[in-house]
C-alpha cells in the first residue's frame, strides 16, 4: 500500500531580502494510513511551515508532494481548495470557528463548500456533534462554550467531510491540563479507529500520544523515532 | 462542475452577514434608499409633467391644425419708422378668407375649418370696466377647439344668421363685472375707438379653450361672440393709440383651426398648410402654424432627455450610496479577514468567498431598493401636497431605479470580494 503522505525533498523558500530565508530544506517523509505522528521543533525550526503544506495551504517552493496518491504540489487554487476540503481536516490552537455561526453551523461549514444539500448536512452535524459529547449543545455559539468544547467542536468540523488525514496546529496550547488530557484522548480514540493524525506541537506531553515522533531543526528533519509503547494517561 | 450552493444557501450566507452587523446594515441601506427613493421621485415628477402638458396639446385637438395670425417683425415700406407728428396708417397681416379656403380645399383629410377673429376692447356692465379680448368665431368653433362651458349655451348658427347681439364670457371676467350675481342674461356693453354695441351674456366659459390661450392676455378676461356680429359691428380694423400716435391692424382671420380626418392626415397635410402660407403670402413671416401631434412627438424626445438628465442627477446620490457600500464592504473585509481564512482552509474556493461578499452588498442594496420602493409610492402623495400637480409612478418608473441600485451594489461589491478572495489564507488565518 502507498504511503497516505509522501513528501520528496520538499523546500520552502520565503521571498525575504535578496536571498531570501529558507524555512524547509529538503524535507522527505512517508507518513502511512493509520499513523499518529508528532512533529515537534522550536519556533523557527520549520514545523508551521511543513503544516501549511501539508495542509495544502501552500506549495512548495521545490520538490514534490503526494497526498493520497495524487501530486498536489503543482495543482492551482480552485484544485487546493477541493483538496482541503475532502481530504484535510484541520484543528487549530485557537479554534478557530466562526463566532456568529452557532456549533451546528460551525461543523458544517467544509460540508457547505462541499455542497451537500441542507439536510444532508444537518444530520451529519447533529451526528457529529453527539459523537464528541456535544449534543445537547448544538444550538450555541462559539463564545458561550468553554475551550475544550470549542476544541470539540473544531475536531467534529475536521471530521465533517471524512478527511484522508487530519492535522492539528498546537490543539491543546490554549486549554488547561485537564481539557487538554481530554482532547488528546479525543485524539487517541480518533487513531484507533483508524483516522491518520498528524500533530504539530512542541509539548511533550502531546506528543508523547503519538506512535511516531518526527523533529525538525532548522528547516530540516532531525529525527524520526517510532515509540512503541503509548505514553501518558489513556 | 460541482457549484455546491444552491442559490438559497448563498443568499442565507450573505443575509447572514447582514443581520449580524445590523447598525453598519441599516446606514448603508439608508444610503440606497435615499438613493433609489430619489431617483423614483425624479421620474414620477418628470412622467407627470410630461403627462400634464400632453394633455394640453391633446386639448388642442391632436386631429386639429391650427394656424394663427400673427402680427410679422416690422422691416421695409409702410412702417412708422421716422414719423414725426400723429399720424395713422393700417397694417395689414395674417391669415385672408382666400387661404382658409384654400386651406380648406387643398390639403386632404380636411373635415371642416374654423376661424376665429380677435380684437382687443373694453367691456363695461355694472358700471365696471374691463379690457378684454374679443373672439368672434362660428357656431362650429365649439365643436373644432373643444369649449368646455359652466353655464348657458354656445353661439348658433341661428345667433350668426341674424347676427344675434349675445356673447359668452369667461368666469374670470364674470367674477371682475358680475360679481355677486348670475351672468346669463345681462348686457356687457362692447367698444371700441370706432363703435359700441351691447351684447347679452348666453353662457359662461368653464375654461378658455387652450387654441385661445395665446390670444387672451393676462387674467384670461374674455368675451366670445358671433363672427358675423363682431364683423358687422366693428369691421375688420383694430385700431390702437400709443404715445401719441393711432397705429390700425387690419386682420382678416386671426385663426383658422382646420380638423382633420386623423392624426395620420394631420402629419401628411402639416407640410402642405406650411407650404402653402408660405407661397401666398410671399414669404411674410405673418402666420404660424401648430400642429399638436408634431408638438407631441417633440415632446415625447424631449421627455427623453429631460429623464436622462434627471435620472443622472438623482444616479448621484445612489452614486454615493454605492460608494458606502463600497467602504463598508471593506471595512467587513479587513475585520473578517480571519473568517475568509477559516473559510478557505476548510475547503471554499476564491469564487465561494467572492459570491459571499457580493451577494451580501447586493443583499443590502436590495433592501434599500425596496425600501426606497416603499417610500417611493409616497412621491404622489407628498408632490401633491407640496407642489400642487400629479405625479405619475408606473412599474418602470419603479423598478429602474431598483435595477440601479442592486447594479451599484454588484459593482461596489466587487472590489472588495475581489480583494478577500486574494486574501493569502495562510496570511488570512495569522490575522488578529
Amino acid at each position: 500500500m502507498p504511503p497516505l503522505v509522501q513528501l520528496h525533498d520538499v523546500w520552502r523558500v520565503y521571498p525575504v531580502g535578496d536571498e531570501g530565508v529558507c524555512a524547509l530544506a529538503g524535507v522527505a517523509m512517508d507518513i502511512h494510513e493509520g499513523e499518529h505522528v508528532a512533529i515537534m521543533g522550536h519556533s523557527g525550526s520549520g514545523k508551521s511551515t511543513l503544516l501549511n503544506l501539508l495542509g495544502c495551504l501552500d506549495r512548495p517552493t521545490a520538490g514534490r508532494y503526494c497526498l493520497g496518491g495524487s501530486d498536489v504540489s503543482g495543482m492551482g487554487d480552485a484544485q487546493l481548495s477541493d483538496i482541503r476540503n475532502r481530504r484535510i481536516g484541520f484543528v487549530f490552537q485557537s479554534f478557530n470557528l466562526i463566532p456568529w455561526l452557532t456549533l451546528l453551523e460551525n461543523i458544517e461549514v467544509p460540508m457547505f463548500y462541499r455542497g451537500l444539500p441542507r439536510r444532508q448536512r444537518r444530520r451529519r452535524s447533529l451526528e457529529l456533534a453527539d459523537m464528541l459529547g456535544l449534543g445537547d449543545r448544538a444550538a450555541h455559539r462559539p463564545t458561550e462554550l468553554s475551550g475544550g468544547q470549542k476544541q470539540r467542536v473544531a475536531i467534529a468540523r475536521a471530521l465533517a467531510n471524512d478527511p484522508l488525514i487530519l492535522l492539528a496546529d498546537e490543539p491543546t496550547g490554549n486549554l488547561d491540563t485537564a481539557t487538554s488530557g481530554e482532547i488528546l484522548a479525543v485524539f487517541d480514540e480518533l487513531n484507533r479507529r483508524g483516522h491518520t493524525l498528524i500533530v504539530v506541537t512542541h509539548e511533550s506531553e502531546v506528543a508523547a500520544h503519538a506512535r511516531r515522533v518526527v523533529r525538525l531543526r532548522d528547516g530540516r528533519i532531525e529525527s524520526d523515532q517510532v515509540t512503541t509503547s503509548r505514553g501518558g494517561p489513556a | 462542475m460541482i457549484f455546491p450552493q444552491r442559490i438559497a444557501d448563498v443568499v442565507r450566507l450573505g443575509l447572514h452577514g447582514v443581520v449580524v452587523h445590523k447598525v453598519r446594515s441599516v446606514l448603508t441601506v439608508l444610503g440606497i434608499l435615499f438613493g433609489v427613493w430619489s431617483v423614483i421621485a425624479m421620474l414620477a415628477i418628470n412622467a407627470g409633467l410630461t403627462v400634464e402638458s400632453q394633455r394640453q396639446l391633446r386639448n388642442l385637438g391632436s386631429t386639429n391644425i391650427i394656424i394663427d395670425s400673427v402680427k410679422p417683425a416690422l422691416t421695409g415700406g409702410g412702417t412708422s419708422s421716422g414719423n414725426s407728428g400723429a399720424k395713422s396708417f393700417v397694417l395689414t397681416y395674417g391669415l385672408t378668407r382666400a387661404d382658409v379656403e384654400r386651406l380648406r380645399d387643398n390639403p386632404p383629410g380636411v373635415i371642416e375649418s374654423a376661424v376665429m377673429h380677435w380684437t382687443r376692447k373694453n367691456a363695461d356692465a355694472n358700471g365696471k370696466r374691463q379690457s378684454v379680448s374679443v373672439f368672434g368665431v362660428e357656431a362650429n368653433y365649439a365643436d373644432v377647439a373643444g369649449v368646455p362651458l359652466a353655464a348657458g349655451r354656445f353661439i348658433s348658427s341661428a345667433d350668426l344668421i341674424r347676427r344675434r347681439a349675445c356673447c359668452l364670457i369667461t368666469r374670470e371676467l364674470a367674477a371682475d363685472l358680475f360679481p355677486c350675481e348670475d351672468p346669463l342674461g345681462k348686457t356687457v356693453y362692447l367698444s371700441d375707438r370706432t363703435a359700441a354695441h351691447a351684447v347679452t351674456v348666453i353662457g359662461v366659459l368653464d375654461q378658455l379653450p387652450q387654441a385661445l390661450s395665446r390670444h387672451a392676455g393676462s387674467g384670461q378676461r374674455c368675451v366670445i361672440i358671433p363672427l358675423t356680429t363682431d364683423l358687422a359691428t366693428f369691421g375688420e380694423i383694430m385700431v390702437h393709440a400709443t404715445q401719441g400716435s393711432i397705429d390700425a391692424e387690419r386682420v382678416q382671420v386671426s385663426q383658422c383651426i382646420l380638423r382633420m380626418a386623423d392624426e395620420a392626415a394631420v402629419l401628411a397635410a402639416a407640410p402642405i398648410v406650411r407650404d402653402l402660407l408660405e407661397r401666398y403670402h410671399e414669404g411674410v413671416r405673418d402666420c404660424e402654424v401648430r400642429v399638436p401631434v408634431e408638438e407631441i412627438e417633440l415632446m415625447k424626445a424631449d421627455r427623453r432627455r429631460w429623464n436622462f438628465m434627471f435620472v443622472m442627477i438623482a444616479s448621484v446620490s445612489l452614486l454615493v450610496g454605492g460608494i458606502g457600500i463600497m467602504n463598508i464592504m471593506l471595512a467587513s473585509v479587513t475585520e473578517r479577514t480571519r473568517e475568509i481564512g477559516i473559510r478557505r482552509a476548510l475547503g471554499a474556493k476564491r469564487r465561494h468567498i467572492v459570491t459571499q461578499f457580493l451577494v451580501e452588498s447586493v443583499t443590502l442594496t436590495a433592501i434599500g431598493g425596496v425600501l426606497g420602493i416603499v417610500i417611493g409610492l409616497l412621491v404622489p402623495w407628498i408632490v401633491r401636497r407640496a407642489l400642487g400637480f400629479e405625479t405619475l409612478t408606473t412599474a418602470a418608473t419603479l423598478l429602474v431605479p431598483f435595477v440601479m441600485a442592486v447594479v451599484v451594489g454588484l459593482l461596489s461589491g466587487l472590489y472588495p470580494a475581489m480583494r478577500a478572495a486574494r486574501l493569502d489564507p495562510v496570511e488570512a488565518l495569522r490575522h488578529e
